[in-house]
């Protein structure tokens, strides 16, 4: 094995292994720390497989942003870890998305004749991300814009009506 | 082939070692150089009791925060609090994996570059990781089990990750001007000409985000002393403690090397060879963060919030519209 | 090559080694004498009283929603400050259209008031 090889499996041990643990921890916070790190270490994963730029979208915006966001979520909801082993309800979605996702992701690894190749590790360039991406994809970028405007306008709603109630429980 | 290879990797080695230990021994006596002048802007002596001048102190203090006792307050969230302060630590460490120091040196026919990495997306790799160190600070606080430091704690991770955004847009002018990311190429484009000149705008608004995001005054608010104890660290002691604390002094060479690097032309200057420029700059950006402290008051949240959302953020944008206006203007 | 590629790896090992051992030596070097009273949280020197833990505002939910939508278009606005000299007026003009955009969501957010802070 390569270098290379070493350091792929151990980072992606690291990422199944603290998407695994974040799961199935009690405790909120500890789930959101190994969420962190399962980010930061895709990252680094994309940083080896020659995609500097996506490894530091990865890192600001996944473990830097969305989960500082999470932590504050926590933080504003009672921390305390239940007891409750969680209702059926929960579970079960989730396990069948767990099933179906993996089943597409064995279909894509085993069947699609391409996956079975190794990528050479070639190395993009942020500027031709750039010009790739501007040449190519402006339209959807300047549509991504209005889906973020529409976010910022449903993240204010729901914002508001919690600060009023959360005004009317302090009296 | 496989000797050349072991050669350069013991070379990279002793290299990395050698950066991160200077790296270590200014950020201790930075705090020794702080201290000493906030004496002598207060018209006092600063330490001097250890060793000629105090010149000792940072190893008298090294000595008192590994000897001292390591608590834990109870019901404190152990594993969380063990990470935080090395969250903080690790991530201003890292940082500077990115920051040249130099253009580059020749030993024994072979030639080593005057930076750790030289990343293509040095920039992003900056901004990836200050926001991580937020986590550091919300979570060293959250674990505590005390309301000064959770209150700090919280303070702190909204002030940092509000001031990412003029932080990040401020920025955005150096790339168009330097068309990279990495901060060789940045400090290669200012040979002629330092960007402060050029974009004087970019280079206050950075400056600002920046001292917020480092939490020095006038933006210590998540440390307030007179209202939250000592904010996030306040039940940290001993090595973590330690962490925190060289965190923020690595923290303040970091920022002069990027104000260096992005904005006054990092290791160019004439006459002088270039790792004295680099120092120089750093020192000079290093001292006026010092002196800020000895001169402002700390501001009020509201101030510190209303600051960065409804000014930096507005007059950020219109920079980079009025950059990109020149920029198609000139050429 | 490959050793350069691999620098940053090799940095984050040696950093993460000494965070471990600054943390480590303490834990090994100091006293331990954990009594009831140094254990508990400080609060100014009386005794605690009631949880420490406190619900934070919803406040700090809404800025770091904020944050994280003017993060994602900072992000944006990186891949096309790079290639800016090369495309020259498509550029300035997509991206004005990107910042339109952006200015009226702000425009929005100042409005609602949720940039006051009471």
């Amino acid at each position: 094995m390569t270098l290379y090889a070493v350091t792929f499996y151990v980072l992606a041990a690291i990422v199944v292994l603290s998407t695994l643990l974040a799961i199935i921890q009690r405790q909120v916070i500890h789930a959101v720390v190994y969420l962190i790190v399962s980010f930061f270490a895709t990252g680094l994963l994309f940083y080896l497989l020659g995609a500097p730029f996506l490894a530091a979208l990865e890192v600001i915006i996944y473990a830097g942003a969305i989960m500082v966001l999470f932590l504050f979520i926590v933080m504003t909801v009672r921390a305390e870890s239940g007891e409750d082993k969680g209702e059926i309800y929960q579970w079960l979605p989730a396990v069948i998305l767990g099933i179906i996702s993996l089943f597409v992701g064995g279909v894509l690894i085993f069947e699609i004749p391409g996956s079975k190749t190794g990528l050479s590790t070639g190395m993009a360039t942020p500027s031709a991300f750039g010009q790739f991406l501007f040449k190519n994809y402006w339209f959807p970028v300047e549509i991504a814009s209005f889906l973020l405007l529409i976010g910022l306008v449903g993240a204010l709603y729901l914002g508001r009506r919690e600060s009023r109630k959360g005004s009317e429980d302090r009296r | 082939m496989l000797l050349e290879w072991i050669l350069g990797f013991v070379f990279l080695i002793v290299k990395l070692t050698i950066v991160l230990i200077i790296l270590l021994t200014v950020a201790a006596y930075l705090v020794w150089v702080e201290r000493k002048l906030l004496g002598r802007i207060q018209a006092r002596y600063g330490p001097n009791r250890a060793g000629e001048f105090g010149l000792l102190q940072p190893l008298a203090d090294l000595v008192k925060l590994i000897t001292k006792e390591d608590t834990v307050p109870q019901e404190a969230n152990k594993g969380i609090f063990l990470l935080a302060p090395g969250v903080v630590g690790l991530m201003a460490l890292l940082i500077f994996a990115v920051v040249p120091f130099g253009s580059g040196v020749t030993l024994w026919g072979r030639s080593i570059p005057l930076v750790i990495t030289d990343l293509n997306v040095g920039l992003l790799f900056i901004l990836a990781l200050s926001s991580i160190s937020v986590y550091g600070i919300a979570l060293g606080g959250w674990a505590s089990n005390s309301k000064y430091s959770l209150l700090g704690g919280i303070r702190g991770a909204a002030q940092m990750i509000s001031y990412e955004v003029p932080m990040g847009l401020s920025l955005v002018p150096v790339v168009m001007l330097a068309r990279s990311f990495s901060l060789v190429e940045i400090t290669n484009a200012q040979s002629a000409r330092p960007f402060i000149f050029v974009q004087p705008v970019s280079f206050i608004l950075f400056l600002i985000a920046a001292l917020a995001e480092i939490k020095r005054i006038p933006f210590d608010l998540p440390e307030a002393e007179n209202e939250l104890g000592a904010g996030y660290h306040t039940e940290y002691s001993g090595m973590r403690f330690g962490l925190f604390f060289l965190g923020e002094y690595i923290t303040m060479i970091i920022l002069g090397s990027l104000i260096a690097v992005f904005f006054l032309g990092g290791w160019h200057g004439p006459l002088l060879p270039p790792i004295i420029w680099f120092l120089l700059k750093v020192g000079i950006i290093v001292f006026t963060l010092i002196w800020f402290r000895a001169t402002f008051p700390r501001i009020r949240y509201d101030q510190l919030m209303n600051t960065g959302w409804k000014v930096l953020i507005p007059i950020a944008l219109l920079n980079i519209v009025v950059t990109g206006a020149l920029v198609l203007g000139t050429s | 090559m490959l050793i350069e590629y691999l620098a940053i790896l090799i940095y984050i090992a040696i950093a993460v080694f000494f965070a471990l051992f600054a943390i480590i030596a303490s834990a090994l070097l100091g006293q331990k004498k954990p009594t009831p009273l140094k254990q508990a949280p400080y609060e100014c020197g009386m005794t605690t009283f009631g949880s420490s833990f406190r619900r934070i505002p919803i406040k700090y939910y809404i800025i770091a929603m904020l944050f994280l939508l003017f993060d994602i278009e900072v992000v944006f606005l990186y891949p096309w400050a790079v290639v800016f000299k090369e495309f020259k007026m498509f550029a300035f003009i997509s991206m004005a259209v990107f910042l339109g955009i952006l200015v009226i969501a702000y425009i929005y957010i100042w409005k609602k008031g949720a940039l006051e802070w009471e």
